[in-house]
């Protein structure tokens, strides 16, 4: 009986918590987003010959970013059935579009315009423990093009 | 650069417009009726299989795991001989089928409770002998509790606890937690379910015994007004192994009514 109520209560602080911290954060990333877009980032090894002398700088951005408890049970069951695992996909675009902003955020205080190279690592970093709420890890980095004034 | 551009995120990609609680809700619905459904199939087939277990396999069982916890606190008095004789006297009156065989063990323990186990073994607690005023109540319980190892109950509900354990592994696999908290919910709330029926079954057997053996029933309810009391009441029958208390007496009252059991009742000799 005292395990249904915990198992409940648990699963309404993770749906209601959850629920808000998702929307303000995407609402943050939009925010953030259209700040910084001005600064290119690519996937590309290296910019374009024709480029002028510029200056290099290694940036990164990473976050962590944990699951709810709410999450966790729906992505439990899904497992159960297959499918999309719907509520771990909002969950990692959230972590990639954070660490990648980050990242932004660190070339723009560096003055640079553009970003090569930009390369995305993830890690859970409660793998195997099933007992355990599990977060997930997006590390983004890139070399920083700053132009020499 | 000017000839290059971050173009603008379309949203959603990833996001699905789909309610969350509404996936959650179809698919606790879905599996738990799945889960539900095979644990119902495969239990009632593990108590069929049960009930055919012999009776002297189940007391060598019972010999070997069950028997062997409470033997100091046994006492070997006059009390407990009445006790004994009480037992199988009312064994008698419900016809116990060949080779089945009821061993009464009293404890000296301020415990308020009685129960029937494997083997034909039924433990009376002395917490429960002091609440009750007179013998009739006391063969109520008796009564109650060798119609359990009459119905074989005991081994019914070991089947059944080992039937269910061993789904609840295979379905979760072991590594995903939460999946076994959430299935583990189901199966308890089954298993309480299941036990009340064969609660109400040893009632009205227990019933029988006791208008066959004392020509009526008079005094049988005052057994579960002492459990009653002892428990305070249970808020949901639904989650409650034995069934509610009211729902009992009324149960007793109905059948004295229709037996027309009114009779003498009975003390209970002196014991300590």
């Amino acid at each position: 009986m005292y395990d249904i109520l915990i198992f409940l209560t648990l699963m309404a602080l993770g749906f209601f918590f959850g629920r808000r911290a998702e929307k303000k954060h995407f609402k943050s990333i939009r925010r953030r987003e259209a700040k910084y877009r001005q600064i290119l980032a690519f996937s590309e090894r290296l910019p374009p010959p024709n480029t002028r002398p510029v200056e290099s700088q290694l940036v990164s951005g990473n976050v962590v970013i944990s699951v709810d408890y709410f999450k966790q049970i729906v992505a439990g069951l899904k497992t159960l059935v297959g499918g999309r695992l719907t509520s771990y996909e909002s969950l990692l675009e959230r972590a990639r579009r954070e660490a990648i902003l980050r990242m932004k955020e660190q070339a723009a205080a560096a003055g640079a315009e553009t970003i090569f190279n930009v390369k995305l690592e993830t890690a859970s970093i409660t793998k195997g423990n099933g007992q355990q709420v599990g977060c997930v890890e997006v590390f983004a980095y890139g070399t920083a093009i700053i132009p020499i004034a | 650069m000017p000839e290059y551009e971050n173009p603008e995120v379309p949203e959603g990609i990833n996001v699905s417009e789909e309610h969350p609680l509404k996936e959650f809700i179809l698919l606790a619905c879905g599996i738990g009726a799945a889960v539900a459904v095979v644990l119902f199939a495969l239990t009632l087939l593990a108590q069929n299989a049960a009930k055919a277990i012999p009776f002297e396999m189940e007391k060598k069982l019972a010999a070997n795991a069950i028997f062997s916890a409470d033997t100091e606190n046994l006492k070997s008095s006059e009390f407990e001989k009445y006790l004994s004789t009480l037992a199988n006297k009312l064994a008698k009156q419900q016809g116990l089928p060949e080779g089945m065989t009821i061993t009464l063990h009293y404890s000296n323990q301020n415990i308020v409770n009685a129960f029937a186990t494997l083997g034909g073994h039924i433990f009376v607690y002395r917490g429960l002998i002091d609440k009750l005023p007179h013998e009739n109540a006391l063969a109520m319980v008796i009564a109650h509790e060798i119609a359990h190892i009459r119905h074989r109950d005991p081994i019914i509900a070991m089947g059944r606890g080992a039937t269910m354990m061993l789904i609840l592994a295979l379905f979760t696999g072991g590594d995903s937690a939460v999946a076994q908290q959430f299935l583990g919910q189901i199966g308890l709330v089954t298993a309480l379910n299941f036990n009340r029926e064969q609660e109400l079954a040893a009632d009205v057997v227990a019933l029988e015994t006791l208008q066959a053996y004392y020509g009526h029933v008079n005094g049988a309810e005052v057994l579960f007004e002492v459990l009653g009391e002892e428990e305070g009441e249970v808020p949901l029958a639904f989650l409650s192994t034995h069934p509610m208390t009211q729902s009992r007496i009324d149960h007793v009252i109905s059948f004295r009514d229709e037996h027309d059991g009114r009779g003498e009742l009975t003390p209970l000799p002196e014991y300590q």
